[in-house]
């Protein structure tokens, strides 16, 4: 049975983890594969430079690069223009609602304004969000950004396995149990 | 004139892999016919992060619109614009399909739950409807025997409503699932870990579950159950079994003594017409498939002498939900808390007997709840704020998530639910499409809004805080309209135990041709409210033997 399923395409892994785990030291945890080159060399295809820098700047204002990655080394603005420029046949309005936001950003002189005005002007943009009563005509460019921003991001290496750490797709000897007495009880 | 075939079994999917595999062992010639392609785990299911693909598994833009699934596993999804299907303008039913060797069992959810008498006898109990055929007694021995072969984990419980099985070692529940588990025994509510057709130790020859939590792609080392990894191997191994993919069926057809003389099938990529003949056929095409087919077969339905084919359609009933997260367990470490993509059950206690009879509406409901770390933080876009700040509470969060949700309501039968050849529509190869009108009755929707109340009763006691952007977020007692399906269709060619009431008999032989037989939900007079497939295994292992009885016997 091993040698069957180690001939399976990551079979070896799995078993090496498994013999290693029963008989030698801890479970040293999922190694996640390194992310395609896709985005590494991608030069915009849907935005023209002016719009992909502005837009670049505002996905970095959203997910910094701090103690974690973030957009930039997440390639956010490479890869929104890289489902875009597909977009433009089989999901037209999704490209108007793009094309509508980067000239509202322009309109709002985001692509003109210095760092500082342009994190003013994502505050202003935003405040919706957090009070219910307040208006501004970039809020939608806004969401939609910051929409696909956060996805661009949490399904990047850097932000799936960088920033958030996560555990799963990968070959485990077992479950891990919930080993807090805590939580048996409420 | 002699066939090359015992039997053709049409669809090799949960019942057709198993029968497939009962019949050969028994000595039988079959031929497997399946409308999709054939596929290998070894090649065709691998582990894959969202970012090694272009488009992080939605595809390009516009290519799922033509298959269902996602950019990891259309492939055992189906082509939607090569199988339409028509809906009644009242309907908002959406029907989930596969059309590939092994059939939606590639993809399942894996929960193994056996029905029990308060379902089959419902309708003795609170006067809707039709008991079933068959009882717990009758089924008992097939339950044990497929769970013995493909290997369920659970825990036993000793509730007579959630009969237990010879389980494997049930998996090990997560810190959100413990948490909901001591919230159930709080409320006073049993609870359990999902039963899964997904080994926790080596079985049969097969490895355990590596908790990669890609089921839903397919398993590539076969740990949970499905027939190219489980029935179809011995079933070849025998010498016995004969597939072909690709092959369309197209009807059945009959000779001049009421018996099916074999089906017609199109090949799917060169269009060429085949006929093939056995002494059985059996339809184990998947529910709604099996009941096309026999009204393609004849004018006015093939076995229809009671008038029901196509009637009483149903899937249980979804809607509702709550999620957010357990503030207990923000900002704890990261953990493999999907890597088994299961949680807990709580099973229905409510209309089981007398004592818990509600006023309001009849029938029940099962639950699950789970939480934890997902491969993608889905609460996060809609999340509000942005910066350093936002990024730590999105990741403090994503460790807490946490989720209640609906693993079976009892959804009604009723005869204005129907099926039907569409009179103008036809798919890629030419045949007819279905027609299906579905809509939810007064007690569906009253079940559910009582699931959203104990949703959200066991949400509250575990501590959960309702997050907007969470799959579930909702106002209180707020469910969904319209209200949806499981992807458990069933009924359309019920089970009777006369002839004027149902097309098949409690073996999933047609009342009208003994040669013929169905394998699927077609029986089910009712939905009870446990996931169904093990149920259709176990009709259909019945069903086998009663095949292999009027063989010897050679009553046909």
């Amino acid at each position: 049975m091993a040698l069957r399923a180690a001939a399976l395409p990551g079979g070896a892994a799995f078993f090496a983890t498994w013999l290693r785990t029963d008989n030698g030291p801890p479970h040293p945890g999922p190694i996640a594969p390194p992310e395609p080159p896709l985005l590494r060399d991608y030069q915009p295809a849907f935005f023209d430079r002016s719009d992909f820098d502005a837009l670049q700047a505002f996905t970095e204002i959203l997910i910094p690069t701090d103690e974690s990655p973030g957009a930039r080394e997440a390639h956010c603005a490479h890869y929104i223009d890289f489902v875009l420029q597909a977009s433009t046949e089989a999901a037209p309005d999704t490209v108007r609602h793009w094309r509508e936001a980067m000239a509202a950003l322009r309109q709002a002189g985001f692509h003109a304004a210095d760092a500082a005005s342009r994190a003013a002007l994502v505050e202003a943009m935003s405040r919706q969000e957090r009070d219910p009563g307040a208006t501004h005509p970039g809020y939608a460019a806004y969401r939609l950004i910051k929409q696909h921003t956060t996805f661009a991001f949490y399904t990047s290496r850097a932000g799936m396995i960088d920033a958030l750490d996560y555990r799963g797709n990968s070959y485990n000897a077992s479950f891990p149990a919930c080993d807090h007495p805590e939580h048996r009880t409420i | 004139m002699p066939t090359a075939h015992d039997a053709i079994v049409v669809g090799s999917g949960a019942c057709g892999g198993w029968a497939a595999m009962e019949l050969t062992q028994a000595g039988l010639k079959v031929l497997m016919l399946e409308a999709g392609a054939r596929v290998d785990p070894a090649t065709d299911f691998h582990h894959t992060f969202l970012y090694q693909m272009d488009y992080r598994g939605r595809g390009r833009p516009g290519l799922l619109r033509r298959y269902s699934g996602s950019e990891r596993n259309y492939r055992i999804m189906l082509d939607n614009l090569e199988n339409p299907y028509t809906t009644s303008p009242e309907t908002t039913y959406s029907w989930g399909r596969s059309r590939c060797l092994g059939g939606r069992t590639l993809h399942w959810a894996r929960a193994t739950d056996r029905m029990a008498d308060y379902e089959f006898k419902a309708a003795s109990r609170d006067g809707y409807g039709m008991d079933w055929a068959v009882s717990y007694a009758d089924l008992a021995p097939y339950y044990d025997r497929i769970e013995s072969f493909i290997g369920v984990s659970g825990e036993r419980l000793g509730l007579p409503q959630f009969p237990d099985g010879p389980f494997l070692p049930p998996m090990a529940l997560n810190c959100a699932e413990t948490i909901f588990t001591a919230a159930c025994q709080s409320l006073g509510w049993s609870s359990t870990h999902r039963r899964l057709a997904q080994l926790t130790r080596v079985h049969n020859g097969r490895p355990p579950c590596h908790y990669c939590g890609n089921c839903v792609n397919g398993c590539e080392v076969g740990a949970m159950f499905n027939p190219i990894a489980v029935t179809l191997p011995p079933a070849l191994k025998t010498g016995n079994l004969e597939i072909r993919t690709d092959s369309v069926v197209a009807r059945v057809r009959m000779n001049r003594e009421n018996r099916a003389q074999g089906v017609t099938y199109i090949e799917r990529h060169t269009m060429r017409s085949v006929d093939v003949d056995a002494r059985y056929v059996i339809l184990a095409a998947s529910t709604l498939e099996n009941t096309r087919l026999l009204l393609l077969s004849e004018k006015g339905g093939l076995a229809n002498s009671s008038g029901t084919l196509g009637q009483y359609m149903m899937d249980q009933v979804s809607g509702g939900g709550v999620s957010g997260i357990l503030p207990r367990l923000k900002g704890g470490p990261s953990r493999l808390d999907d890597g088994k993509s299961a949680g807990i059950t709580i099973p229905n206690f409510q209309n089981i007997d007398r004592k818990t009879e509600r006023k309001d509406f009849i029938r029940g409901y099962v639950m699950n709840a789970t939480g934890g770390q997902t491969e993608y933080p889905q609460f996060a876009a809609a999340f509000p704020g942005y910066g350093s700040a936002w990024k730590r509470e999105i990741k403090s969060r994503y460790v807490a998530q946490a989720r209640v949700w609906i693993a079976g309501g009892e959804m009604l039968a009723r005869k204005e639910n129907f099926v039907e050849l569409d009179p103008e529509v036809k798919d890629h190869w030419g045949i007819p499409v279905l027609k299906i009108h579905f809509t939810h009755s007064a007690n569906d929707h009253k079940l559910i809004a009582d699931f959203q109340q104990r949703a959200e009763e066991l949400f509250r006691r575990a501590g959960g805080e309702v997050m907007a952007g969470s799959p579930d977020a909702r106002a209180p007692g707020q469910t969904t309209r319209p209200l949806g399906g499981s992807i458990h269709e069933v009924g359309t060619a019920r089970m009777s135990v006369s002839p004027k009431d149902g097309v098949l008999n409690s073996f999933g032989q047609t009342h009208d041709i003994p040669n013929l037989y169905v394998f699927g939900g077609n029986a089910f007079p009712s939905t009870g409210d446990k996931h169904p497939t093990l149920t259709m295994m176990a009709l259909s292992a019945r069903g086998c033997d009663h095949l292999l009885e009027t063989a010897k016997g050679r009553k046909v």
